[in-house]
């Protein structure tokens, strides 16, 4: 009888009702739960942050806790869904809509300009607003850019970075010719699956994977403008000859660990990846830069998708005015610098200094104001989380499985259905 | 149904020792005696019985009337309770797409139920025949094949068909087959489900010899002397001494391994998350994507159900021998 009393009381707690909590600042004893993600912010920025925001508040605790990427939607529904949720979050920008639209997230919108609103990063910002409200901050962003072998270049004879996409291919072809002697040489790196990639070059062309009707988004990938892109991607492939696997993504091989052996010369990356690269293989730390991904228009870069997190308070919080407080303090231009200098894009300042002293950092911040993000609906979380159909497209067209109008036909229409729910 | 079982068997046995008490005459105090007698090892029984009802039967209880609710992130996370009939199973059953899904399942499910016991009985049966020393060795490769956890197993045969890396595309390069150079294993729902059907059979198969085996050292030894002696075939002696024999044990195998194989998820995620293009999707997974990816957690529910019907459909044959078999020995 025990046990079964027991799981009443878990089930009865398990779909207790959500109170919103509204406590005062000051409170002893009082715990404030934090969830950050891995790699997000730099030790030494949380360790100053919270040792300012405990002294500032006497008696409360900030209880600080790192989570995994891997399965963390599944988590926060979880964790929403119980009494005492945490009091901040850190959510992907693609995944925040979902958890807006559902009403689990404080609505910030009173605070926005409390929290340097003003300064805020436009493509997380877009990311955040549902329904003309906003559930949350910006915390950081990040893009891709073509992170590339500057010895390769120089012994290739190139000697400026691309900057149109002619150069660029011309780039890979005498690259290539250069390094010919070597079999397990690949100019360029790019697995079959790498959509984000995708996602700039089909935003370059003018057209986006999905269009706005009223509140509902149909797929947009069987315009011109997506085959185009989706064709330039096929260019890349077959001009640089990669050797990656046509139905993975980036993570499958890690992609840092393929160019960490050395015989690549570019990769489409993130700053971490180079990061992990040269942890491999410490020689690449001064033979290595990084240029904007090329436009088709000379003079401009093309558009980046801006894969970064916000920070939201659960609807749940028993401490909405002391998680206000935390975010206050943490928009604040001293921790902003400290997030640049760890090598990403702040959320809440406008001051990329910090970030444009090294050469990865300056591409970063060339392209960012050029972020873009995903559509904004609760339903393209499900987009990443299940079945992505781009990944499939790619695959498809790239392996010659199916033909252009039939690999974004069928991706169109399994991308429309998603994102009807 | 055990514990119900052995009160039952109890009753008549203690019959006859009741028997005088109940012909003693107006004994009230008695009568209430032999009540609380007779009602007493149903009441020692009774937190048990519930205890096990409320841990087994509430989460069925729980899915089914989930299902008739419309249950997203919003109303979970608010903790509301909204009732909408028959709407989730409305939307599901007029998916095409369920029903194709449901077609590929019961087709996977079959062939790799079929292939396994098949493999298992071949190798239970080998078994009995070859030395003792060889026995052994196949024996702990067996066991070791099943100890090894699902995710690593996975993992191995997602190296072993790679399709640039792939021991077994190198392979058949090497033995000429030159078209294997380079070609994915994955490109197609098919051949996504054979290797993962073929990854699910080696899980399998020792259990199944194992259990196999076991029924097949118990058939008396004089039955395949005498079978000898009348000049039967080898394959005669199979069909008139150890099918029989093997029968009973063979059909629980098989329909534990319908329902084992029916329900398989964590090897189909793993390797391409249904892909390429839903191609490799069964049931299980379309129950994850509708409720886990998509937080329609009231239409997974309904899917679930619907799963256990088709189940129960399937293994109707053998449910329906299990409670006659049943019935007879009572």
């Amino acid at each position: 009888m025990a046990a079964g009393a027991a799981a009443l009381a878990v089930a009865v707690a398990g779909c207790g009702t959500s109170s919103s909590g509204s406590d005062s600042g000051s409170g002893d004893g009082k715990t404030l739960t934090v969830w950050l993600m891995d790699g997000s912010a730099p030790a030494a920025l949380t360790d100053a942050l919270h040792k300012e925001f405990q002294d500032a508040h006497p008696g409360v605790t900030v209880k600080y806790e790192v989570q995994k990427w891997g399965g963390i939607q599944e988590k926060l529904t979880t964790a929403l869904t119980s009494n005492t949720p945490p009091d901040v979050i850190e959510l992907g920008n693609t995944q925040t809509a979902k958890f807006a639209a559902e009403e689990t997230l404080e609505d910030l919108s009173g605070d926005v300009s409390a929290l340097g609103g003003d300064q805020w990063l436009a493509g997380l910002k877009d990311s955040l607003t549902w329904d003309g409200k906003s559930y949350g901050m910006p915390f950081y962003a990040s893009n891709r850019t073509v992170i590339y072998r500057t010895d390769l270049f120089e012994a290739a004879g190139i000697t400026a970075a691309p900057t149109t996409r002619d150069e660029w291919v011309a780039a890979i072809e005498k690259l290539k010719a250069a390094n010919a002697a070597d079999p397990d040489f690949q100019a360029l790196y790019l697995p079959g699956q790498s959509w984000y990639a995708l996602l700039s070059f089909i935003w370059d062309e003018g057209g986006d994977v999905a269009k706005q009707d009223g509140s509902a988004w149909t797929g947009a990938l069987d315009t011109p403008q997506a085959k185009a892109g989706l064709d330039f991607y096929k260019k890349l492939v077959d001009v640089s000859g990669t050797k990656a696997p046509k139905d993975t993504d980036e993570a499958t091989p890690q992609q840092m660990e393929v160019f960490g052996t050395g015989k690549v010369g570019m990769m489409i990356g993130l700053p971490w990846e180079l990061a992990g690269a040269v942890k491999a293989n410490p020689d690449l730390a001064s033979k290595t830069a990084a240029f904007p991904i090329p436009s088709k228009t000379a003079g401009k870069t093309a558009p980046v998708f801006l894969g970064g997190s916000n920070l939201a308070i659960p609807a749940g919080s028993q401490n909405t005015d002391l998680a206000k407080d935390y975010l206050k303090l943490l928009s604040s231009k001293k921790y902003q610098d400290m997030l640049a200098e760890g090598g990403s894009v702040p959320g809440t300042s406008t001051d990329t200094a910090k970030l444009a002293t090294n050469p990865v950092g300056k591409a970063l911040a060339e392209s960012a104001p050029n972020g873009k993000v995903t559509p904004t609906t609760p339903t393209w979380a499900a987009v990443e989380a299940g079945q992505n159909p781009l990944k499939d497209m790619l695959t498809a067209y790239l392996t010659g499985a199916k033909s252009l109008d039939q690999a974004t036909g069928d991706a169109n229409a399994a991308l429309t259905k998603t994102l009807a729910g | 149904m055990t514990a119900v079982d052995t009160t039952d068997a109890a009753v008549p046995t203690r019959g006859s020792s009741q028997a005088p008490r109940r012909a003693a005459p107006g004994g009230a105090r008695r009568r209430r005696g032999s009540a609380l007698d007779r009602a007493l090892p149903y009441l020692l029984l009774a937190p048990a019985v519930i205890a096990i009802l409320w841990m087994i039967g509430f989460p069925v209880l729980s899915v089914l009337a989930t299902s008739f609710r419309k249950l997203n992130l919003r109303e979970l996370t608010r903790g509301q309770v909204v009732w909408t009939g028959l709407d989730n199973y409305t939307q599901v059953l007029s998916d095409p797409e369920f029903w194709a899904i449901s077609a590929r399942t019961v087709v996977f499910t079959v062939l790799v139920v079929g292939s396994s016991v098949l493999a298992g009985l071949l190798l239970a049966l080998l078994m009995r025949q070859i030395s003792p020393v060889v026995r052994i060795v196949l024996q702990v490769s067996m066991l070791l094949a099943w100890a090894m956890p699902l995710l690593a197993a996975t993992t191995v045969y997602q190296w072993i068909f790679d399709q640039q890396y792939g021991i077994l595309n190198k392979t058949l390069v090497r033995l000429g087959f030159d078209g294997f150079a380079g070609f994915s294993w994955f490109s197609t729902g098919a051949s996504t489900l054979a290797v993962i059907g073929l990854l699910i059979v080696w899980q399998a198969v020792p259990f199944l010899a194992f259990s196999l085996y076991a029924g097949a050292i118990g058939i008396p030894r004089d039955q395949y002397e005498a079978a000898g002696m009348d000049g039967a075939s080898p394959w005669q002696t199979f069909r008139a001494v150890t099918w029989p024999e093997l029968r009973p044990l063979l059909m629980m195998v098989t329909f534990l391994s319908l329902l084992w194989d029916f329900k398989v998820f964590a090897q189909i995620w793993a390797i391409r998350k249904g892909g390429p293009d839903g191609g490799s999707t069964t049931l299980a997974v379309y129950q994850y994507l509708e409720g886990i990816s998509q937080s329609h957690f009231g239409v997974a529910a309904a899917v679930s159900v619907l799963m256990v019907l088709l189940l129960a459909l399937l293994t109707f044959q053998y449910l329906r021998r299990l409670v006659r078999s049943q019935e007879g020995a009572l």
